[in-house]
């Protein structure tokens, strides 16, 4: 029981996760990696002003979404548009990413100290109990949180004018440039999206667990991979995605131990990459082109 | 002087990583993140050997040099079905899994406590302790390690590498076997860089996985795109700058914690504007073929 609340939690997270990449992904064709740097910034900028300068808790988790959601930007309009503009590749753009990564990373290493740090208030309690599992209140608030915002989104990308031309940029994006679509405005609407999407998962787990500056990384891994076995281009093998590697993490640590959940996560990319290439839902999945 | 001679050794070190990169990065065109997994399984295999079975250093080394080739060979086969960025992905996926098996295999390589210990270099019967000696054998290997892949980059082998590298399709067409070579390349990438991880290992006699990391990838690609692809010549003169540059950063008279991020945010700098600079791919400072 505790294995199934602990499965549920994890994959609302990390279909947010993936579901904040995937439409910066999509409108941009390539894998963003500073985006680790905004989950971690976010969950940063709240400690700064809830426990550092004492603000109210509502107002300072609105204002570290909302900074965080300014360094995603700002790397979007600093870095990747120029670089676009030259025309990079989406390799290019991604080790880029990585080197800003770098940077970021260590900003906030220097800026805040590499040791663990607490946002959670007061002491640890033991949370309710259900059917002889325990559940925490934050974690509740998590899994809520997640499924809201992603039906919000879903039904976003699907009826409105900005998600529809999201979803056209992402598809053909000189076509949508054609009929007048402003591809620049579009793409910095979706990193905008992403950005804030992705520092509330941030913040979430922040709440949940302790953070370290180099939290990110690992989170936007599963994020990513799950995107991945999922198979790219489908919101649906998304969902599916996160909750399979939520359930093969969970019960692979339930039988071997907690501490190889990274390497499990990996072992199932591989092992997708050699029996299904193309992700369960079939989409396609880059090789080589002709 | 003592400080000289370690951070002599440490750029030979960093040469032979970058070098042995280059083959797989700059030559295939296979840009690697888990160039430090391979570099810290050969590491971590001279440390367990050296510990355990007091074996002499030119029984390890091959040990040590099959051990990274035969994984290197069995996720490439893999990870070699995908291209570019996806290519990262699964790269960036083995480095985090080798460096989760080293920060949790508790009974075999001691988690974050890392091995401490490890027996000097025993070679031809003489322990080699002193800096100078240790010196004389890095720079050694850094010349046979760079003769090695001149003569590799430059053989046929080395063409198809760099053909296949701008144009695959045109390539496999030519008839030669692409995949095979890019899993040969992977994997002499990855047995090159063990030579340097049993080096590391011996030397600091200390070693523990947070000196095998993703940053540590990203910083020896950063030398290698630095250096310039291709060119064996510009990592070898990238590794010695991007080694000692920081160290400047002492004498300004930063504390150690604070230097270390430093570096890493310099060397993020300096690959970002090198991204700038190849924006338009890597292919433009290529030389005639």
């Amino acid at each position: 029981m505790q294995i199934l609340i602990n499965i549920i939690i994890n994959s609302a997270l990390f279909i947010l996760i993936s579901y904040s990449f995937s439409i910066i992904y999509y409108s941009t064709r390539f894998f963003n990696m500073t985006h680790a740097t905004v989950f971690t910034c976010s969950a940063y900028f709240a400690y700064l002003f809830l426990v550092q300068l004492s603000f109210p808790i509502y107002l300072s988790v609105l204002l570290g979404i909302v900074c965080a959601a300014i360094v995603g930007i700002l790397c979007e309009v600093v870095i990747y548009r120029p670089l676009q503009k030259r025309g990079a590749s989406s390799m290019i753009l991604m080790i880029a990413s990585l080197g800003l990564y770098i940077v970021l990373q260590n900003v906030i290493s220097v800026a805040w100290g590499d040791d663990t740090k607490s946002i959670r208030s007061g002491d640890i309690k033991a949370g309710y109990e259900i059917l002889g599992a325990y559940i925490t209140k934050t974690q509740i608030v998590t899994v809520a949180i997640c499924l809201f915002i992603i039906v919000v989104c879903i039904f976003f990308m699907r009826h409105s004018r900005i998600g529809r031309n999201i979803r056209a940029i992402a598809t053909n994006q000189e076509l949508s440039n054609i009929i007048g679509i402003d591809s620049n405005k579009i793409i910095l609407l979706a990193f905008c999206i992403g950005s804030v999407l992705i520092a509330i998962s941030g913040l979430l787990v922040a709440f949940d667990r302790d953070m370290i500056p180099t939290m990110g990384f690992k989170w936007l891994l599963y994020g990513i991979v799950s995107m991945i076995i999922g198979g790219v281009g489908s919101t649906w093998g998304l969902v599916g995605g996160a909750f399979l590697l939520a359930t093969a993490q969970h019960v692979g640590a339930y039988f071997i131990g907690s501490q190889w959940m990274d390497a499990i996560a990996y072992i199932i990319l591989i092992l997708f990459l050699i029996v299904r290439p193309l992700g369960f839902s079939g989409k396609l999945l880059k090789k080589t082109e002709i | 002087m003592e400080y000289i001679l370690h951070l002599l050794i440490l750029v030979g070190i960093y040469v032979m990583l970058s070098q042995s990169l280059n083959l797989a990065a700059g030559f295939g065109g296979l840009i690697s993140m888990a160039h430090a997994g391979f570099y810290g399984i050969g590491a971590y295999t001279a440390a367990l050997l050296a510990t355990n079975f007091q074996l002499s250093f030119l029984v390890i080394l091959p040990i040590a040099m099959l051990a990274s080739g035969i994984l290197a060979l069995i996720v490439s086969t893999i990870a070699l079905r995908t291209v570019d960025d996806y290519f990262i992905i699964c790269t960036l996926g083995i480095q985090v899994v080798v460096f989760s098996l080293m920060n949790n295999w508790m009974s075999l390589t001691n988690g974050p406590m890392g091995i401490e210990g490890i027996p000097a270099v025993r070679l031809l019967g003489f322990d080699i302790e002193s800096k100078w000696a240790f010196l004389l054998l890095t720079v050694s290997f850094v010349a046979l390690v760079f003769f090695i892949l001149k003569k590799l980059t430059d053989s046929s082998f080395g063409l198809t590498l760099r053909a296949l590298s701008e144009d695959e399709i045109f390539t496999q067409s030519l008839g030669k076997n692409v995949y095979l070579s890019k899993i040969i390349a992977f994997t002499l990438s990855a047995m090159f860089a063990a030579i340097p991880g049993v080096l590391y290992a011996q030397y600091i006699s200390y070693i523990d996985p947070t000196s095998f990391t993703i940053d540590e990838s990203i910083f020896i690609l950063t030398i290698v795109i630095i250096g310039g692809m291709r060119s064996l010549w510009g990592s070898f003169v990238a590794s010695f700058v991007l080694v000692l540059f920081p160290e400047i950063l002492r004498f300004l008279g930063m504390s150690n914690s604070i230097a270390a991020n430093m570096r890493q945010i310099i060397y993020g700098i300096v690959l970002i504007l090198m991204m700038f600079k190849y924006s338009k791919g890597f292919e433009i400072n290529k030389k005639t073929v």
